[in-house]
């Protein structure tokens, strides 16, 4: 029995035109029981953060508190909001500190920043579960359907998609890579980020 | 020090018939045609063995097999499968139906129930009614046939893309529209080039080459799209009226 | 040891001077001594009709088994020993449900009868470490009927392991007579009505009793309905239609 498995759940990341998106299934299990299609792992960190933590559900409630508890204490002590690049590395070094006894959880961030220019930069990471960050330019995915999230976004994603294509776009990636895997799915949650807002919406999927 | 002998343990040798090479096959069913493709690289473990290792193969004018998992049980199980073909041509002065083919694969396959062929196969072509078939087994010869399927490293990368794109699943069609039962030819070919593609990108055991095998029915127009299409063949073998193609590509080396 | 000729028809595989197998040609000789059957192939299907020679008042003629179905698709008429058509009709019906349980479709009316006559020549006397053979050839000539892709067929096989298609076709002692009968009758665009009067017609001409529903026995195969021997209510309305 492996850890990574032993509650379920997927995330994945988008980069769009000025935009970002991230989504994840709604499940917990315990192995092949499913125990609530209520579950959330994606998480905002400020207005245009959000932080999804697929693994091990208890460790998903003790990192969610664990940076909650690390950006508020950046906030105050920088007297500045983080910026997405800055919040990917105190995820790594926050993973890295349990380099030999980790926690079972590979985040996916997704994310915009304003340059000083004041364009926008859309943005998105991962890391595995000891904090090694992978910047990828196009998406991220993690979780139990992540060789099937690999596959659909390969052949879905394209560059420089409007927000309402995004939402498509990631949304059928999600839907039809946890239709394929056992211990995802039970409902989704996608958030698009874009420089003035985020929208949220819960999709309807099967719930087998 | 103890002597070598005092200490000496019994060992227990074993040797281990199965490996798995790598590699990706897929196919779809269309109205009256049928596309079957594999990628070309042979591995084992991190090693490329050889970067032109066909899995597909054509049986006869209406069946097309590809095979996947330990080559050399996938290199047998062929050539035992024409050699009943041709005894039964022999014996019934007619081609295998597609269907027969498949009855036939699963009990050659639950032959070997308890040292089975270590293969995925996947069976193309058409049937007596000039619809396309694609038929799946799995390694002792559970089978079904449905509209698409692919098997092998990548199924789990190639498969919910089909699903996604060959079954509309997770989509709905415009109001007072429904979705195709079955898709065209080239929409069929470029989804295939599209899976292969991916697969490639994230897998490591895909890649190299590509070959697609075409089957069209009897009096099909999907034909003549096919002629002037880039690295195509035709290897029809008889004047029965199924034609077979097969479309060569190249797939990333990395 | 000195062989007369008539000793080469003591070995029953051993061919005398004249390039003869005696007890093959004695084994269609013991057909002739069978009852009539006969068997027309019509554009609609087959029908098999055979004669039951009712020996005794007290004999129960529902018992006399003449017409045996081989498969859904496939049946099959006697004369000669019919013991004998007991182990080919075995073996054909094994061979028919091997092939659907091997290809998932019905196998051909040429290959089941194929099949049949594989068997016909495994007599002689067995050689060292080979399985035990039949001892003597078998006495009978069966009517294969069946439809398949190629459409509704009639095939006759005979004890020399021979097998011919025919259109129409009479074996048994009354055969000569019937052959012909049927050679003037036959034609390409019969029904399949005109094929079951025509059978019985032919069966009542040979025959030394008075036809009725007790002594002959009618079977047909057809696309729509396959093999089937007709019951006595449906024979009796056919030999009424006669």
């Amino acid at each position: 029995m492996s850890i990574m498995e032993l509650n379920g759940g997927s995330v994945i990341a988008m980069v769009g035109k000025d935009c970002v998106a991230i989504a994840a299934d709604m499940r917990l299990g315990n192995q092949a029981l499913g125990i609530s299609s209520k579950f959330e792992r994606i998480f905002p960190v400020t207005d245009r953060i959000y932080l999804g933590l697929p693994g091990l559900a208890t460790d998903v409630a003790t990192l969610r508190e664990r940076f909650r508890f690390r950006v508020n204490m950046y906030t105050i002590k920088e007297e500045r909001e983080i910026q997405p690049e800055t919040f990917a590395h105190l995820v790594s070094s926050t993973l890295y500190e349990h380099r030999f006894g980790p926690y079972f959880i590979e985040p996916v961030m997704a994310g915009i920043s304003k340059t000083p220019s004041g364009a926008v930069k859309p943005f998105i990471a991962a890391t595995d579960l000891i904090g090694c960050l992978n910047f990828a330019k196009d998406f991220v995915v993690a979780g139990t359907a992540s060789t099937k999230l690999y596959g659909v976004a390969e052949g879905l994603w394209e560059p420089d998609l409007e927000p309402e294509d995004l939402f498509e776009t990631i949304s059928q990636t999600l839907l039809n890579a946890t239709d394929r895997d056992a211990f995802s799915g039970w409902g989704c949650i996608v958030h698009i980020i874009t420089k003035d807002k985020v929208v949220t919406r819960t999709l309807k999927g099967r719930m087998d | 020090m103890p002597d070598m002998v005092s200490i000496a343990q019994p060992i227990q040798q074993s040797f281990n018939p199965y490996t798995e090479n790598g590699g990706t096959i897929l196919a779809i069913a269309g109205a009256d045609f049928s596309v079957i493709a594999g990628d070309t690289r042979q591995s084992e473990g991190y090693n490329i063995q050889t970067r032109y290792a066909p899995k597909v193969f054509r049986l006869t004018d209406k069946a097309v097999l590809a095979v996947n998992g330990f080559a050399a049980d996938g290199n047998m199980f062929v050539k035992k499968v024409r050699q009943r073909l041709e005894w039964y041509r022999h014996a019934h002065a007619k081609d295998m139906p597609i269907r027969a083919i498949a009855r036939l694969i699963q009990t050659m396959l639950y032959a070997r129930r308890f040292f089975p062929y270590y293969v995925y196969n996947i069976l193309g072509g058409i049937e007596e009614d000039g619809t396309g078939a694609v038929y799946s087994f799995d390694p002792v010869g559970s089978y079904e046939r449905e509209a698409c399927r692919a098997a092998g490293a990548a199924q789990s990368l190639v498969q919910p893309f089909l699903d996604n794109q060959i079954y509309f699943k997770n989509q709905t069609p415009a109001p007072g529209t429904s979705f195709p039962a079955h898709l065209p030819l080239q929409t069929v070919l470029s989804l295939v080039i599209d899976s292969f593609t991916s697969a490639t990108e994230r897998h490591i055991e895909v890649g190299d080459g590509l070959e697609i095998y075409v089957v069209v029915a009897k009096g099909s127009t999907s034909a003549q799209g096919l002629q002037n299409l880039r690295g195509v063949q035709e290897l029809t073998a008889t004047d029965d009226g199924e034609r077979v193609f097969v479309v060569r590509r190249e797939l990333k080396k990395d | 040891m000195f062989l007369t000729r008539s000793e080469y028809d003591r070995g029953v595989n051993t061919f005398s001077p004249e390039g003869r197998l005696f007890q093959v040609e004695y084994a269609i000789e013991a057909i002739k001594l069978g009852s009539t059957t006969v068997g027309i192939r019509t554009p609609e299907g087959v029908v098999l009709g055979v004669e039951k020679r009712v020996q005794s008042p007290l004999l129960e003629s529902n018992s006399i088994e003449k017409i045996m179905e081989i498969d859904s698709h496939l049946g099959c008429a006697m004369s000669g020993l019919t013991a004998d058509a007991r182990t080919m009709i075995d073996h054909a019906r094994v061979t028919s449900q091997n092939h659907a349980f091997t290809y998932d479709e019905p196998i051909k009316v040429e290959s089941v009868t194929q099949a049949v006559c594989d068997l016909a020549l495994r007599f002689g006397e067995s050689v060292h470490d080979e399985e035990a053979m039949m001892s003597r050839p078998f006495g009978v000539a069966l009517l294969i009927a069946g439809i398949d892709e190629l459409g509704p067929q009639l095939y006759h096989t005979d004890p020399s392991g021979t097998f011919v298609r025919y259109d129409a076709k009479a074996i048994g002692s009354g055969s000569e007579a019937a052959q012909s009968e049927l050679q003037d009758k036959w034609h390409k665009q019969m029904t399949l009505k005109e094929a079951q009067i025509l059978t019985l017609r032919v069966l009542k001409q040979v025959m030394e009793e008075k036809l009725d529903q007790h002594n002959v026995q009618l079977a047909q195969v057809t696309q729509a309905k396959g093999f089937e021997i007709l019951d006595e209510t449906k024979l009796k309305e056919v030999i009424e239609g006669m």
